[in-house]
């Protein structure tokens, strides 16, 4: 990665999975707790330090250039306690001056006090979960804010000095419509973030969704089809460039924290199911809170799976992530890491050309098209199989 | 070795679910060879399939040592034969190594169409045939009724017949006091030239081939050289013995009328052909044993390996199948659309779902099956004529002077309030009504002549829900009949899959191409691009769906926290993706061939 790097030290990305949230949107299969008690809190909060001062020893050769603290909710968790943590990972790693360190925030926890502290320790970038401009669309699917809370925390966010704001979006949720998808995101465009992800809804098993999604209204895959596409075009012709499937930003505003996920970066998860990839090795925290403290400060076991990830793996992996972004693969690249002829890849990739769904640039890169996003999984398997035939 | 009059060899003959198995169970416990503890149910349905499905697959033998009511022991060889129709072949043999046969039939269902087809087989073969009545403990048995049946329709004594519950150990003795009485004892003479008649083999990866033997005429022992006498294939006997329900027990050596195994480090499968006589060279017999007749398979399909790499295992698979089940026939043959495979040969459509499920279970291997077929008869204009197995060998239209299918005759038996039920089905499926007799007041057999062609597929399941579950079917191919034939061809994107093709009567064309396309709609993925899916006859289309375009499969967040199960998700949908098979564009995964083939479940 070219991002900052001081005396040869590899850039690392680090995640903070803070799963305390005031309430379960009805969508959501992210691993979180409603229970707010202080021993909780305190536990979560002294298991995550310890975790990551343990980690931080093992990792002399890195310089952390990202901090992500996503969730659950982490401005719910509260400011003082995501103070807490950050400066244990600058006492614990060495983390780069230029470091862009995000947390994620719902509109109904977003007081000024929080956002002037955190922004005090060295937050630049808020990531809000606005969702929907519809307040009766957010409230069936259970969050618990109205857009009007959005609008005035977004506004907030701002006068506290963040100048690097990302909107969470979604469509195809229940009862809306293309227009009013349309609409939202005009809307939301008032706000003038640097950047804006856009979702479409997936039924999680598991969630309460799941349950009664046939109640529900739900867009049909032609429909949501529909909705990201013309979502491709608004956000275009506002001046945002699409730079992963769900991802559109201002220029040079990318979330480089997530880029590394598309890219092959290196990134250490602490907290309750986080997951990270680091040193060759991918390994998945156990997901339940509870184990989590008790083991952490036990000086127990935590990891649920560690795995060697072999060259090939890596080999899948890199068209899986890459071809989430618009930068594509890059033959040469892949033949020179990978030591595999990209050739019978070339020849598929040639015929989604053909069908609209992938482009080549002018320098040999493939990337898909917005249409090729959205049938992206089953060009990725596709294109799996040649590579394990070859 | 065992004195003559204390041999008695018998098989055990039913319809199905007459109570066959179970009887022989009870039998094997009456004689202590089975050990209580290690009891299953149906002992000698050995393999798993067999239990599951309740019938016997395979014929096995066993013996029995039998201390009977006159103080002697006698050596009682239990020959099981399976209970379906299909298998009337493997029946045949079984039969041809007894002196005798016990025909149960079940007290409250009473003579059913495969009891009859049974009883004439082991009349043929030359066997006593003894009635058992069955299930007498159920509360709708009527014995005496049932044993009436049994001497008006079959013609043998019936009065005296013992009246049992199988299931429930009821009057065991009595069917074993009745073998020894009597079933004959066998006959032979020990010094002449050694012939026996091979009725079943099993392939064991440690002895070879062991073949399973009754001894006509002479004797063999361990280090005899032997002569297959239609194959000319020579051995040096390894090990004679018997069969118990354990195992194989070795002993000195095995004389006429005796039952038991040899093997002879038989490595070459088709050196032991079921029906073939076995001689010395030292002293070797003039004729070979009669009764043996060639099989002759009315079901053909393809055979292919999922996974096209998967050639090779399903060969050797193949092979050792063929071992066990010489009613299977297989050869080589490459599809376009599914690369190399086989083409099977099926005595009917259990048999070839057995053989598949088997090749699937045992051999660990994922099939693509198409759709089965029978044996077309096509006189060209030049006059050749061709027996058509296989769709793709089919001749062009204008070449063809006569086509002919092959013909079967059917026996249907129900209780007379399901007349008109079997003569709808029968009409339906092109039969033509030959005659109707009352087998009592209440039941009433019917025959039909109709094309084999219409009971291969469904016809057995279709007979049994119109009939609640009474009406029972027997058949035999009385040969071939003109018929206006078509064949049909399976278009996916434009292009012909060759393995969808097949032949079918003119008048059934419509409705079943109609109904494969909507099958193959609802069974093929949606791909990037929408699949037209037609199907013709001789270029001319006659039915058609659209598979609409794929637009959304994306997994719309990726980050950190999940990527390893996005990760997983990918996999598996490259795994399903290397399981299907491409056409020109289109990938079309196994199910969908399983769906054309069970067209008619809805």
């Amino acid at each position: 990665m070219p991002f900052l790097t001081r005396n040869h030290k590899t850039p690392l990305g680090i995640y903070i999975h803070v799963p305390f949230c005031r309430s379960k949107c009805q969508y959501c299969d992210f691993y979180s707790v409603t229970d707010r008690s202080d021993k909780l809190l305190d536990g979560y909060l002294e298991a995550v330090c310890t975790h990551i001062r343990e980690a931080g020893a093992l990792a002399p050769g890195y310089l952390v250039d990202t901090v992500y603290f996503g969730g659950g909710t982490p401005s719910f968790f509260g400011a003082e306690g995501l103070a807490i943590i950050l400066s244990v990972i600058r006492k614990s790693f060495d983390v780069s001056r230029n470091a862009e360190i995000t947390f994620e925030a719902n509109p109904d926890s977003v007081s000024d006090k929080l956002l002037k502290r955190l922004r005090g320790e060295g937050f630049n970038r808020v990531s809000l979960g606005i969702q929907c401009d519809n307040d009766e669309i957010l409230k069936k699917i259970g969050r618990p804010h109205t857009y009007e809370q959005a609008e005035a925390a977004f506004k907030r966010i701002r006068k506290a000095g963040f100048r690097n704001v990302s909107v969470d979006l979604m469509y195809g949720l229940p009862g809306q419509t293309l227009t009013a998808w349309e609409n939202t995101l005009r809307n939301v465009l008032q706000l003038n973030p640097e950047h804006i992800s856009c979702y479409g809804l997936k039924v999680e098993e598991g969630t309460p969704l799941y349950e009664y999604q046939q109640y529900c209204d739900l867009a049909d895959d032609d429909t949501q089809a529909d909705m990201y596409l013309s979502a491709v075009q608004i956000l275009r012709s506002f001046g945002y460039r699409q730079y992963e499937i769900s991802n559109f930003c201002k220029k040079g505003q990318v979330s480089r924290h997530n880029l590394k996920y598309w890219t092959g970066g290196e990134f250490l998860g602490f907290g309750p199911n986080a997951s990270s990839d680091f040193a060759g090795q991918q390994f998945t925290i156990v997901r339940d809170l509870h184990t989590y403290v008790e083991q952490i400060l036990s000086g127990g076991q935590v990891l649920q799976e560690v795995h060697d990830v072999p060259s090939r793996e890596r080999a899948g992996e890199y068209l899986m992530f890459r071809l989430r972004i618009a930068s594509g693969v890059d033959p040469q690249e892949y033949e020179k890491q990978f030591l595999l002829p990209f050739a019978p890849l070339e020849k598929t990739m040639e015929k989604f050309r053909q069908q609209g769904l992938a482009q080549k640039t002018y320098d040999g890169r493939w990337h898909l098209t917005p249409e090729g996003f959205l049938v992206s999984n089953t060009i990725i398997s596709d294109l799996l199989v040649i590579q394990e035939r070859t | 070795m065992t004195e003559l009059s204390k041999i008695r060899n018998f098989s055990i003959i039913a319809h199905i679910d007459h109570g066959k198995s179970t009887l022989a169970d009870r039998l094997l416990e009456e004689c202590d060879a089975v050990d209580n503890r290690q009891k299953e149910q149906q002992i000698l349905d050995s393999m798993d399939l067999e239990r599951e499905r309740g019938i016997t697959i395979k014929a096995t033998a066993v013996q029995l040592s039998y201390t009977a009511d006159d103080g002697e022991t006698y050596a009682l060889n239990l020959i099981d034969t399976p209970g379906h129709v299909d298998f009337n072949y493997e029946v045949s043999r079984s039969l041809a190594a007894c002196e005798g046969a016990i025909l149960v039939v079940d007290a409250s269902q009473g003579v059913e169409a495969q009891t009859l087809a049974n009883t004439y087989l082991a009349i043929d073969a030359g066997l006593e045939v003894l009635p058992v009545i069955n299930k007498i403990d159920l509360p709708s048995a009527r014995p005496k009724e049932v044993k009436a049946e049994v001497e008006d329709i079959i013609g043998i004594p019936a009065e005296d017949s013992p009246e049992i519950s199988a299931k429930n150990g009821i009057n065991i003795h009595s069917v074993l006091e009745m073998i020894v009485k009597d079933v004959p004892a066998p006959e032979g003479d020990r010094e002449a030239p050694l012939q026996a008649l091979i009725f079943d083999s099993q392939y064991d990866s440690y002895r070879g081939v062991v073949v399973y033997t009754r001894i006509k005429a002479g004797t063999v022992r361990a280090g005899q050289d032997i002569k297959m006498m239609s194959t000319g294939a020579i051995y040096k006997v390894v090990e004679v013995g018997t069969m118990s329900p354990y195992g194989l027990i070795p002993r000195e050596e095995l004389g006429a009328g005796e039952v038991g195994y040899i093997t002879a480090s038989i490595k070459t499968i088709a050196d032991t052909q079921v029906g073939d006589t076995i001689t010395t060279l030292e002293n070797p017999a003039k004729e070979v044993l009669p009764g043996y007749r060639p099989v002759q398979p009315m079901v053909y399909s393809g055979v292919y390996p999922a996974d096209g790499a998967k050639y090779q295992d399903l060969r050797e698979a193949l092979e050792k199948l063929k071992l066990n089940d010489a009613s299977m026939s297989y050869e080589l043959e490459s599809s376009i659309a599914l690369g190399f495979g086989f083409r099977c040969g099926f005595l009917g459509l259990l048999h070839m779902e057995i053989i598949q499920e088997r090749l699937e279970r045992e051999y660990n291997l994922d099939l693509i099956t198409t759709a089965p077929n029978v044996v077309y008869r096509v006189t060209k204009n030049d006059g050749t004529v061709l027996m058509v197995d296989n769709p793709l060998d089919y001749p062009d239209p204008m070449e063809i002077q006569l086509a002919e299918e092959p013909y079967v005759k059917i026996s249907l038996i129900a209780p007379q309030d399901y007349v008109g039920n079997m003569m709808d089905l029968a009409t339906s499926r092109r039969g033509e009504f030959k005659d109707m007799v009352y087998l009592d007041a209440n039941r009433v057999e019917l025959h039909y002549e109709m094309p084999l062609n219409e009971i291969i597929y469904d016809f057995f399941d279709a007979l049994k829900s119109r009939t609640r579950g009474y009406g029972s079917l027997d058949y035999e191919l009385i040969g071939y009949r003109p018929s206006r034939l078509v064949k049909l061809d399976i278009l996916l994107n434009g292009d012909v899959v060759d393995a969808l093709s097949f032949i079918l009567f003119a008048d059934n064309a419509y409705p079943r191409a109609r109904k494969i396309c909507e099958k193959l709609k609802d069974n093929i993925p949606r791909a990037q691009f929408e699949i037209p899916v037609q199907a013709a006859i001789g270029g001319k289309i006659i039915a058609r769906e659209t598979i609409k375009a794929l637009r959304k499969d994306v997994l719309a967040k990726c980050y950190g926290g999940d990527i390893t199960r996005k990760k997983k998700l990918l996999e598996k949908q490259k795994e399903g993706k290397k399981r299907m098979r491409t056409f020109g564009t289109v990938s079309v995964p196994s199910e969908a061939f399983m769906a054309v083939l069970k067209l008619d479940e809805d």
